[in-house]
């Protein structure tokens, strides 16, 4: 079976609107960024959450009217889709405290429906603070480290281009949390660490289908004129675009599956790589090669491109 | 061809490496299989006792499953490292007080290091370390290195502490390990009881005989206390504050005696009762105000010297069925602390229903223990653990025995928890916790439920999108797949890593990564085909010619799970560890492995053009 055999799309001829597009979506991102913010789950903010599960349906506001009226103070919320309710509530660090404090207003009051405490999380401010730090350093030494491996391996302008594009990547994620945070009761899309976890494999992994663009302009380009470098680009685009999608298609697959199967925990996980591998398999064709293509012709300096093979 | 023999041997090797590291689990999950299948319990026993030996062993060497998983406890503990720094100074005074009040707030806001905080605190006010800790001749630099070894070793001896405590209460297969200067982490799989094992872990287990104060000295005490805070009118009426919801709507705040003032001719003893003989007490709804009221430093400061007012650990019943807590004042300098204790046991006193905890002491604490009671006797010696007393006894002779008992304890259970606290030593400083999950099994396994679950979705997917996509060739990738699998979780149980559900996760991305590699030779391949070239040879140039893009996109893939790998706290870990091992196995089994099966099937003639799809 061949999907996108022996295309001939005009890519480069596209580039501005396909600039256009990103700066419209990461413009719209960071306008929710700044003015709704993000949704920080428990790792960041800190706090302490209780997760209660149900043996029958019950209505999340009888829940909560229960909470309240025994004075326990917190937010309730839906969690998953099965008779699962999140309470989450400040952190301090008697836990057994909150929890039998649950456990007793629930057991009082609703005694038809029988709950059990399934989870507890309680994290404390100063871990709090310390889990955001070391995100963020993670997530900047990994764009480091692609920038200087991707430099290494072709050139700085290949590799600059290829980690603005990851950059993108995450951008638009990240503004996607923020326009979509709070808006689905199956997945709060919480910033927590995991999503972190999901930035730094999007990082990791956006990067895969430029490389495979690259190295195919790479393998041509070679000794080639400035002027012909447009078709170069095109040509190289189009014969690796069965692969791009391929690759990035079979990742999307397992993804969709941890969406549909692993449960809440992972689902806002599933959901910010999923929309990540899908916007980094666009940005490696419609923003890390035409940047690299404006650049060079800016620039109209000859490439010199380490590691291409002639043969 | 020499070449070729030292792939297929590779491949032999690392096949059998993966299904030898994986036998354990194989066997731990069949014997476990077998013996759940025997209903009468006898018969269970037997073969339990006569396979003994395998079963520990397999279940020993088994793939590890994450505390999400399996349920239990993860904590992050700290310990106190203010408070470790203020036990070690000497001279303390007033400025020194406000300042480690400054250093402990900052520390509670930040990450930073405490010993920082405390010297950046010292420049501000224009002092030398040196006032307070160690020697006088110190400079600065020589108390901070100073300190922080202390506080190294404090963290040490925390965790063997800590340990300690927990082997005794009996949690299988903990895990206890430091993180940077103050933390520790602990995992405790498959805990019950997470109120009894929370409290076990954060008592600091500071034990003091302490001289108790003539009654009339506790009244004359309490009396000019009382006219201090009729003269500053300041103590809140004990209706006020009904305390039950503290805990949660964190109205503790609000609890600070000085927001509430209600002028009243005996303030104090609204909330404190005494009783003709002398001893005082304070009722279970106002205790929480005692107690604050009695950290103020202007009520410190009102009592004798070296002596402290302190609570009882346990309420005595009154007359009419409500719980009172007796005051005590007592000697601020203990006469002996715990450190000399050697031995606990908990049993039933002498009646035989109150529970408590005999204790022996070593020879120099016997020798001094015998010197204290000779002493005093008739007079009270109060035994207090973590600032609040126990028992007072009237001693009524001299014991020169070493022994003691520690009385007025509710449960078996609480004594048992005191005999194993005070077995495994004082903490140097007080420890909290600052970060706590805990799963209970139901939803563990709930999670494995859609860990397997997904797993094997992804696992489907994927392989007959390959089939269907590569015909022929999409089998070697589907082979590839699941030795890759097989890899992944061998290696994780081969190094005692435990498999979490973020962790399957990982592999459940790496399923859909590991095809890549294959997918960019297919189609490589292809593009040799449509030009021309014999099917022998495209395949080498497929092979040839993807590689570089292959090893870019895994070194890239790596490097950022190496990265969260490194930062990363607790679950990430995991996922970051099996996307690891799944990427790097990925390169062997989805170049090495798929090219074998390729040069096989060519050299059969088993492969045609068409075998690309």
């Amino acid at each position: 079976m061949r999907i996108f055999h022996k295309t001939s799309f005009d890519f480069i001829r596209f580039r501005k609107i396909a600039y256009v597009f990103s700066l419209v979506i990461l413009a719209s991102g960071l306008i929710s960024l700044a003015v709704k913010g993000l949704n920080y789950g428990i790792d960041f903010r800190g706090g302490s959450e209780v997760l209660i599960r149900f043996e029958k349906n019950i209505d999340v506001s009888t829940v909560r009217t229960v909470l309240d009226a025994a004075g326990v103070s917190g937010s309730l919320k839906q969690y998953g889709l099965d008779r699962s309710f999140l309470f989450s509530t400040v952190f301090n660090g008697q836990t057994s405290d909150l929890k039998s404090l649950v456990s007793h207003a629930l057991n009082d009051r609703l005694k038809g429906n029988h709950h059990e405490i399934v989870r507890v999380d309680a994290v404390g401010p100063s871990i709090a603070s310390d889990l955001k730090w070391s995100a963020l350093k993670a997530l900047l030494a990994s764009l480091l480290a692609i920038l200087l491996y991707v430099g290494f391996r072709f050139e700085l302008k290949f590799a600059t281009a290829g980690v603005i594009a990851i950059f993108h990547d995450i951008l638009t994620v990240l503004g996607l949390f923020s326009i979509l945070g709070g808006l689905f009761d199956f997945m709060p899309l919480e910033m927590d660490q995991s999503i972190i976890a999901a930035f730094l494999t999007i990082a990791g992994y956006s990067i895969t289908d430029t490389v495979v663009v690259y190295d195919r302009i790479r393998e041509r380009i070679r000794g080639q004129k400035q002027s012909d470098y447009e078709r170069i680009f095109n040509e190289s685009m189009n014969q690796t675009l069965s692969r791009t999608i391929i690759t990035s298609g079979t990742v999307l697959l397992s993804v969709l599956v941890l969406f549909i199967f692993a449960g809440p925990a992972i689902r806002g996980f599933a959901f910010a790589v999923f929309i990540g591998i899908l916007i980094g398999t666009y940005s490696s064709i419609f923003v890390a090669a035409p940047l690299v293509y404006d650049w060079l012709r800016l620039a109209k300096s000859p490439v010199h491109l380490r590691g291409s093979k002639v043969s | 061809m020499k070449n070729k023999r030292f792939n297929l041997l590779l491949i032999a090797v690392v096949t059998l490496v993966a299904a030898w590291s994986l036998w354990p689990t194989w066997r731990d999950y069949s014997l476990s299989n077998q013996l759940n299948s025997i209903k009468s319990a006898p018969d269970s026993l037997k073969y339990l006792l006569s396979n003994r030996d395998e079963i520990e062993n397999a279940r020993k060497k088994s793939l590890k499953l994450g505390l999400d998983l399996k349920g239990g406890m993860h904590l992050v503990m700290e310990v106190d490292q203010v408070d470790l720094f203020e036990q070690k100074a000497w001279n303390k005074d007033a400025k020194f007080t406000a300042i480690m009040k400054a250093v402990r707030e900052k520390a509670s806001q930040s990450d930073a290091k405490v010993i920082d905080l405390i010297s950046a605190e010292f420049k501000g006010e224009n002092m030398r370390l040196s006032r307070y800790f160690y020697d006088i001749r110190n400079s600065d630099q020589e108390i901070v290195a100073k300190l922080e070894k202390e506080s190294e070793d404090a963290l040490n001896r925390a965790k063997e502490i800590i340990r300690n405590r927990i082997d005794q209460y009996g949690v299988a297969e903990p895990v206890i390990t430091t993180q940077g200067s103050r933390k520790l982490i602990i995992e405790l799989p498959g805990v019950s009881d997470e109120n009894r094992v929370r409290n076990l872990l954060k008592g600091t287990a500071k034990l003091e005989f302490r001289l108790l104060r003539d009654p009339e000295i506790l009244v004359r005490t309490l009396d000019r206390i009382n006219t201090y805070l009729v003269q500053n009118s300041g103590v809140p009426k004990t209706s006020l504050v009904a305390g039950n919801s503290v805990a949660v709507s964190g109205k503790l705040k609000s609890l600070t005696p000085s927001v509430s003032m209600q002028t009243s001719a005996k303030p104090l003893y609204d909330l404190i009762g005494v009783f003709q003989n002398g001893s005082a007490y304070t009722t279970e709804h106002s205790k929480e105000l005692v107690v604050s009221l009695l950290h103020r430093s202007d009520i410190l400061a009102l009592l004798p010297q070296d002596t402290e007012l302190l609570l009882a650990a346990k309420p005595e019943i009154g007359k009419s069925g409500e719980k009172l807590y007796p005051i005590y004042l007592v000697r601020k300098s203990p006469e002996l602390t715990g450190g000399v204790i050697t031995e606990a046991k908990a049993t039933f006193g002498s009646q035989g229903v109150q529970p408590e905890v005999l204790m022996a002491m070593n020879s120099e604490g016997t020798a001094k223990w015998a010197r204290i009671t000779g002493a005093n006797i008739g007079k009270r010696i109060a035994i207090v653990l973590d600032g609040a007393v126990y028992s007072a006894p009237v001693v009524q002779s001299k014991i020169p025995s070493g022994n003691s008992v520690i009385n007025g304890i509710e449960s078996l259970e609480e004594a048992k928890d005191l005999e194993i606290v005070l077995k495994a030593g004082a903490l140097p400083a007080p420890v909290r916790i600052i970060e706590e999950r805990s799963v209970g099994p139901s939803l563990g396994a709930d999670y494995i439920r859609a860990g397997v679950l997904s797993l094997a979705w992804a696992f489907c997917a994927v392989s007959i999108f390959m089939l269907v996509y590569y015909k022929k060739a999409g089998i070697a990738a589907d082979i590839a797949l699941v030795l890759n699998i097989v890899i992944v979780l061998s290696v994780l149980a081969g190094f005692n890593a435990s498999l979490s559900l973020p962790g399957i996760a990982g592999i459940v991305l790496t399923i859909g990564m590991a095809v890549d590699a294959n997918v960019l030779i297919y189609e490589r391949i292809r593009e040799e085909l449509d030009g021309g070239k014999a099917l022998k040879s495209a395949i080498e140039l497929g092979y040839d010619r993807a590689f570089s893009s292959i090893l870019d996109s895994h070194v890239t893939t790596l490097s950022a799970a190496f990265l969260l790998y490194t930062y990363g706290i607790g679950p990430i870990q995991g996922f970051a560890l099996t996307l690891m091992i799944g990427t790097a196995a990925s390169l062997f089994t989805s170049i090495v492995v798929t090219k074998e099966i390729f040069s096989f099937l060519l050299g059969r003639n088993l492969m045609t053009q068409k075998s690309f799809g």
